[in-house]
């Protein structure tokens, strides 16, 4: 009996986005729509989120005009397709932060963040190394360090420290440390409740793009093939899929990429009057359905 | 165009500044110990914020861009003022107050540098050129500017 109603909400989309960054290896092979997207989670009388979406206010129209991004809705038409507006979201599990995971904790007032605490010290560590690195923290936004310290001023910020059972109720956070980023983290929601669960999801951050990334592009010789960007290694995002893989026995389609482009083929889902795509990963016991 | 240029140097600056002293804020409110924070970020920051108010000094502003020019002053105004304050939230006789000032001017600048960003596109906080999620096309700001448009939104 599944405990949390879990929905992939699309908010925004780069419609050609070059295979080549999704799965590292074969350059010129062309483009796949890339959502962007974060996960709502309800249940335990919870609102939960994993990661937050960008800041559009201050990003929107560059990111329309010279990076592709397309079709951007803000946290309150988009939560709205499932009932939920921003204030009454409790808590937001932020895998990494990136301007577009973690850019508008703002619009979340009454949430607690949850993030691990190497992320953020690292970030800040990369930060101060000065101009010549700024590599190191591409895709971070200072102005969104600043939301986050704000945050934690207001005690609103958790750090965790590593793999913690539990967060929130269900719910395992499982730190991969030196991949995509120097503190990425996936979430894990044992959806039955019990801690041997036959019924986990894993929501992945950017550890992976795409399925592909878990079963590679051949089915003859599967294999794992990291994303193009690791701050941290690919020999750890290799084996930080591989544990996401174990957990949930090898059932890929568990294995939860935000930034799948066939997740609307794969569950249950439908198209909003935005263009959004609303994907129903789980129901919860007597739980209505948000794309029936 | 000179003011463009020269001014986008002083936003970069400005920005690599915001973006050291954000990452202390965050270890400000993070720690409960200070002692294990060191003084050398800040004095990178402290070093480069110097450089681009003297910069900042030796911009002339046509008309047409004082309400960017406005702003970016109003931003090293308040840099400045969060490095002097962030010294003293170093100290072990630092108290909420010192936080709460240095946390205020360091929005403020932010504020600030995120207006000059979307009057004069191209500078953005967020260095996106390095993005991994986003699709890379040539900035829009050559094309524009070569269009012989107003480079300044809202102008």
């Amino acid at each position: 009996m599944a405990e949390y109603s879990i929905w992939v909400l699309e908010y925004a989309a780069v419609e050609k986005f070059p295979l080549s960054v999704m799965l590292y290896g074969p350059q010129h092979q062309g483009t796949r729509k890339l959502p962007y997207a974060y996960v709502l989670l309800k249940g335990h009388g919870e609102t939960i989120l994993i990661d937050t979406g960008y800041d559009h206010v201050n990003y929107g129209k560059t990111l329309a005009e010279s990076y592709g991004v397309s079709n951007y809705h803000g946290p309150a038409e988009v939560l709205a397709e499932c009932g939920v507006r921003p204030e009454d979201v409790t808590a937001v599990l932020i895998t990494h932060a990136h301007f577009d995971h973690m850019g508008s904790i703002d619009q979340f007032p009454k949430a607690k963040f949850y993030v691990q605490k190497r992320e953020l010290e690292k970030w800040a560590w990369a930060l101060s190394l000065g101009g010549e690195y700024r590599f190191l923290v591409g895709g971070a936004d200072p102005g969104d360090i600043m939301k986050a310290a704000e945050a934690a001023r207001e005690g609103r910020m958790v750090l965790i420290d590593g793999d913690q059972e539990d967060v929130l109720p269900g719910i395992d956070v499982h730190l991969a440390a030196d991949t995509h980023t120097y503190g990425s983290m996936y979430v894990s929601v044992r959806n039955d409740g019990a801690r041997q669960s036959s019924d986990t999801w894993i929501f992945a951050g950017d550890l992976i793009y795409t399925y592909d990334n878990l079963t590679g592009l051949d089915p003859d010789a599967p294999q794992i093939i990291p994303i193009g960007l690791a701050v941290g290694s690919q020999t750890n995002l290799i084996f930080s899929s591989a544990a996401m893989l174990k957990e949930v026995g090898g059932e890929t389609r568990r294995v939860i990429p935000i930034h799948e482009n066939r997740l609307p083929t794969t569950f249950p889902s439908r198209l909003t009057s935005a263009n959004l795509q609303v994907v129903e990963i789980a129901l919860a016991s007597g739980g209505d359905s948000r794309v029936a | 165009m000179r003011y463009m240029a020269a001014s986008g140097d002083v936003q970069t600056h400005f920005r690599d500044v915001l973006t050291q002293l954000a990452g202390f804020a965050l270890l400000l409110t993070t720690r409960r110990a200070m002692p294990s924070v060191c003084p050398g970020p800040l004095d990178s920051a402290a070093g480069r914020a110097a450089e681009a108010l003297e910069m900042l000094h030796a911009l002339r502003p046509p008309s047409e861009a004082a309400h960017h020019f406005h702003h970016l002053a109003a931003a090293g105004d308040a840099l400045g003022r969060s490095v002097g304050v962030a010294y003293g939230c170093l100290t072990a006789a630092s108290d909420d107050g010192e936080r709460d000032e240095f946390m205020r001017a360091l929005r403020a600048a932010t504020d600030h540098l995120r207006t000059t960003a979307r009057l004069l596109p191209g500078f953005e906080l967020v260095d996106l050129r390095q993005a991994c999620c986003a699709a890379h096309a040539p900035p829009a700001l050559s094309c524009t500017a070569a269009s012989g448009q107003s480079v300044f939104n809202g102008e």
